[in-house]
C-alpha cells in the first residue's frame, strides 16, 4: 500500500518502475475482481445471486482461517465457534436487545476476536494435534451451551431473527443485499490477507510457523502475535456468521456450529496453498463451485465424490496449488509424483 | 442412593466399551502421530458387518464382532499402505484432510449401501437383566464390557510381549532406528492400523448390540475416542481404558444429575481441562509429552 507514495529519491529506473507496477498489480486485480463481480450481479436469477453469495463465503471463511491455520501454522479445528457466536450474537442482539443489524454485525465481530483472545490465551500454548483438538472441544462445547440456554438462544428448536413487522430492527437484505455484503466481506478479507502478507506481523506469523522458538529468540513476543492472529481471524470469522445468519433468518446450534464448516475452511486454504493469500481465494471459489455443481448434478453421490477428491488432492497436490506452481516454476520441477515423493513413507 | 449406584454401574460399563471404541484410534495417534478422522466410520461400518451378519446367517453378534474385526483388519491394512502412508510425514493438516476425505466417503458410501435408518443388532438376551440388590445390570451391556476390558489387556500383552508389538512401539518410538534395525516401516504402520480399525470394528459389533447405530453417528464416535485417548494419554492402551471409565462415570452421573443435555458439553469441558493443565493425560509418560513438541 505504502509503495504507492513513496517516491524513489534519485536513479529512476525502468526497472524500478516495473516492480512498482508489479506490487501495485495485485491490488489492481482486486479491485477489478470486485468491480466485475458487482457487474456479474445484474446477469445473475435470484438463486444464483444466492449460490455465488456463498461462494463470496467462504472466500472470507477460508481468509480468516488461513490467519491462524496458514500464516502461523495452528491447526485451529474449532473455527466454527467463531461464526457460530457471530451468528448468535447477531441473532440475540436482534430479537433480543433490538439493536440495528448493522450494529450487531460489527459487535459480532468484537465479541468473536474477544472470545478468540480469551481461548487463545491457554490453547496457544498448545502445539499441533493437542491445539486441533482443543480447538476442536472449544466448538463442539459451545454448541452444547447454546443449545442449553434455551430462554437467551432458543435452544435446539433455534432462534428467528425478526425481519418484518414492528420487531424488525433492519429490514431483510434480500438475495441482492446479500450478494453485496458477502462480496464486502469477501473483499475486506482478501484486503486483510493481503496486508498481514505483506507487513511485518505477517512475517512474525511465518517465524512463528516455521520455528516458534528461534522467532522468540530474535525479539518476537510470539504469545502476543498468536493471539493477534487468531483474534483477527475470529473477528473475521464472527462478522460473517453474523451475516449468514441474518441471511438464515432462523438459525440452529447443529448449524452454526456445524463442524463440517471448519473442515471446509481447512479443506479449501490447504488445496489452495496454506500460507498465501491467492491460495485461499482460489481454494474457496474451486472447492464451493464444485460442491454445488456435485449438489446438483449428482445428488446422492455428491459427498461421496466430494470425499473422493479431497483425498486425490491432498495425496497430489499436499502442499497447494498455489505453492505447488511457485515452487514448481522455481525448481522446473512440474511431476506431481515427485509431490506425492515427498511425504511418503 | 440407588439412582446413583445404577448410574456408576452404567457409566462402568459404559466406559469400557468407549475405551475400546478409543484404544485403536489413540494406538494409531501414539504410534505413527496420525489423528484419524474416520475412526467412527470404521466403528460404524464394524457395527453393519455384525448387523450384516446377524441378519442373514443369523450369526450371533458377539461372533459376528469377529468377522467384523477380521474385514476391517484387512481394509484398515490396505487403507494405511495405499493411502495414508503416502501422506504421513506431511503436516498435520494433511493427514487429517485425508482421513477426513475418508470418513466423509465411508458414511456416504453407508448412506447408500445401508440407508441413514437406525439399526440395532436384536438378541435374545441382550435386554435381559441381572439384579444386584437394588441395582440392574443389562446382560448385554456386561459382556461388552467383559469383552472390551478383556481386549484392551490382549492388546497390551500383543504389543509389549510379541516381535511384531515390540516392532510397532519400536517404530513409534522412533522410526528411523526402528528402520535401521530391519524393521518394515510401511507394513508396521499398515499393521498397526489394520489392528485399530479391526478394534473399532469389534467394539462397533458391540455397540450394535447394546445400542442402536447409523451412518451419521461417526462422527460422535471419532470425537468421543478424541476425548478418551486424550484423557488417557496418547498411545497408553491402559489410559484409553481409565479414560473410557472416566468419561463413562462422568457422563452416568452428568446424565443423572446435569437438567437439559449440559452433560454433553461436559466431555468436551473435561477434555480442555485436561489438555490445559495437563496435556499428558492422566496416565500419560514424559516420553508422549515429547510428542507435544513435534
Amino acid at each position: 500500500m505504502t509503495t504507492s507514495t513513496q517516491v524513489p529519491q534519485q536513479g529512476v529506473t525502468g526497472a524500478m518502475h516495473r516492480d512498482q507496477a508489479m506490487r501495485l498489480l495485485p491490488w489492481m486485480v482486486g479491485v477489478l475482481a470486485v468491480l466485475g463481480a458487482l457487474a456479474l450481479q445484474s446477469q445473475l436469477f435470484l438463486g444464483q445471486q444466492r449460490t455465488v453469495a456463498a461462494i463470496f463465503m467462504f472466500v472470507s471463511l477460508a481468509q480468516a482461517w488461513n490467519l491462524i491455520g496458514g500464516f502461523t501454522g495452528y491447526a485451529c479445528f474449532g473455527q466454527v465457534v467463531f461464526f457460530g457466536i457471530g451468528g448468535y450474537f447477531t441473532a440475540i442482539a436482534i430479537s433480543h436487545w433490538h439493536l440495528s443489524f448493522w450494529v450487531s454485525l460489527l459487535l459480532s465481530g468484537v465479541v468473536a476476536a474477544l472470545f478468540a483472545t480469551l481461548i487463545g490465551l491457554p490453547l496457544l500454548r498448545l502445539k499441533g494435534h493437542y491445539f486441533a483438538i482443543a480447538t476442536l472441544g472449544v466448538a463442539e462445547g459451545m454448541r452444547e451451551v447454546v443449545t442449553n440456554l434455551p430462554d437467551l438462544t432458543g435452544g435446539g428448536a433455534g432462534i428467528t431473527i425478526p425481519t418484518v413487522g414492528p420487531d424488525a430492527t433492519t429490514a431483510y437484505l434480500g438475495n441482492e443485499g446479500f450478494y453485496v455484503l458477502f462480496l464486502a466481506l469477501a473483499a475486506l478479507s482478501v484486503l486483510v490477507g493481503g496486508l498481514v502478507a505483506r507487513s511485518k506481523f505477517g512475517y512474525a506469523l511465518r517465524a512463528i510457523h516455521q520455528d516458534e522458538d528461534a522467532a522468540a529468540a530474535v525479539g518476537i513476543n510470539t504469545t502476543r502475535m498468536k493471539v493477534l492472529a487468531f483474534a483477527l481471524s475470529g473477528f473475521i470469522t464472527g462478522l460473517v456468521g453474523a451475516t449468514y445468519a441474518f441471511q438464515q433468518v432462523t438459525i440452529f446450534p447443529q448449524r452454526l456450529f456445524d463442524v463440517n464448516i471448519t473442515v471446509l475452511m481447512v479443506i479449501m486454504v490447504v488445496i489452495g496453498g496454506s500460507g498465501t493469500v491467492l491460495g485461499p481465494l482460489l481454494g474457496a471459489v474451486t472447492l464451493q463451485f464444485l460442491s454445488e455443481f456435485l449438489r446438483q448434478n449428482f445428488t446422492d453421490l455428491h459427498i461421496f465424490i466430494l470425499g473422493a477428491i479431497i483425498i486425490v488432492a491432498v495425496i497430489l497436490l499436499p502442499q497447494g496449488a498455489v505453492n505447488y506452481v511457485r515452487e514448481a516454476r522455481r525448481t522446473g520441477e512440474f511431476s506431481l509424483l515427485a509431490n506425492v515423493r515427498k511425504y511418503r513413507l | 442412593m440407588s439412582a446413583f449406584l445404577q448410574a456408576t454401574v452404567y457409566g462402568l460399563l459404559q466406559g469400557g466399551l468407549l475405551a475400546l471404541v478409543a484404544v485403536g484410534f489413540s494406538l494409531v495417534w501414539g504410534v505413527m502421530n496420525v489423528v484419524n478422522l474416520a475412526h467412527g466410520a470404521f466403528v460404524i461400518l464394524g457395527a453393519y458387518i455384525g448387523w450384516g451378519m446377524h441378519q442373514e446367517f443369523g450369526l450371533d453378534p458377539f461372533l459376528g464382532m469377529f468377522v467384523s474385526a477380521a474385514v476391517l483388519f484387512a481394509l484398515g491394512y490396505v487403507t494405511q499402505r495405499l493411502l495414508i502412508n503416502l501422506v504421513v510425514n506431511g503436516p498435520i493438516f494433511i493427514t487429517l484432510l485425508l482421513t477426513f476425505g475418508l470418513e466423509l466417503v465411508m458414511v456416504q458410501g453407508m448412506n447408500l449401501a445401508f440407508s441413514a435408518d437406525f439399526r440395532s443388532i436384536e438378541t435374545s438376551y441382550a435386554g435381559e437383566s441381572l439384579a444386584l440388590g437394588s441395582v440392574r445390570v443389562p446382560v448385554g451391556r456386561l459382556l461388552a464390557f467383559a469383552l472390551a476390558v478383556a481386549i484392551t489387556f490382549l492388546l497390551v500383552a500383543l504389543v509389549t510381549r510379541t516381535r511384531t508389538g515390540m516392532s510397532i512401539m519400536a517404530t513409534g518410538m522412533d522410526r528411523g532406528a526402528a528402520r535401521l534395525m530391519g524393521i518394515r516401516a510401511r507394513h508396521v504402520y499398515a499393521l498397526t492400523f489394520g489392528i485399530a480399525t479391526a478394534l473399532a470394528g469389534m467394539a462397533g459389533a458391540m455397540i450394535g448390540t447394546v445400542g442402536t447405530f447409523s451412518p451419521a453417528a461417526a462422527g460422535s464416535f471419532t470425537l468421543m475416542s478424541f476425548v478418551v485417548a486424550v484423557l488417557g494419554g496418547l498411545g497408553n492402551m491402559y489410559g484409553a481404558l481409565a479414560g473410557g471409565l472416566v468419561i463413562g462415570l462422568v457422563q452416568a452421573w452428568g446424565g443423572q444429575y446435569l437438567p437439559g443435555t449440559w452433560v454433553n458439553a461436559l466431555a468436551f469441558l473435561v477434555l480442555i481441562i485436561v489438555l490445559v493443565v495437563r496435556p499428558t493425560g492422566l496416565v500419560g509418560k514424559a516420553f508422549y509429552a515429547a510428542r507435544l513438541e513435534v
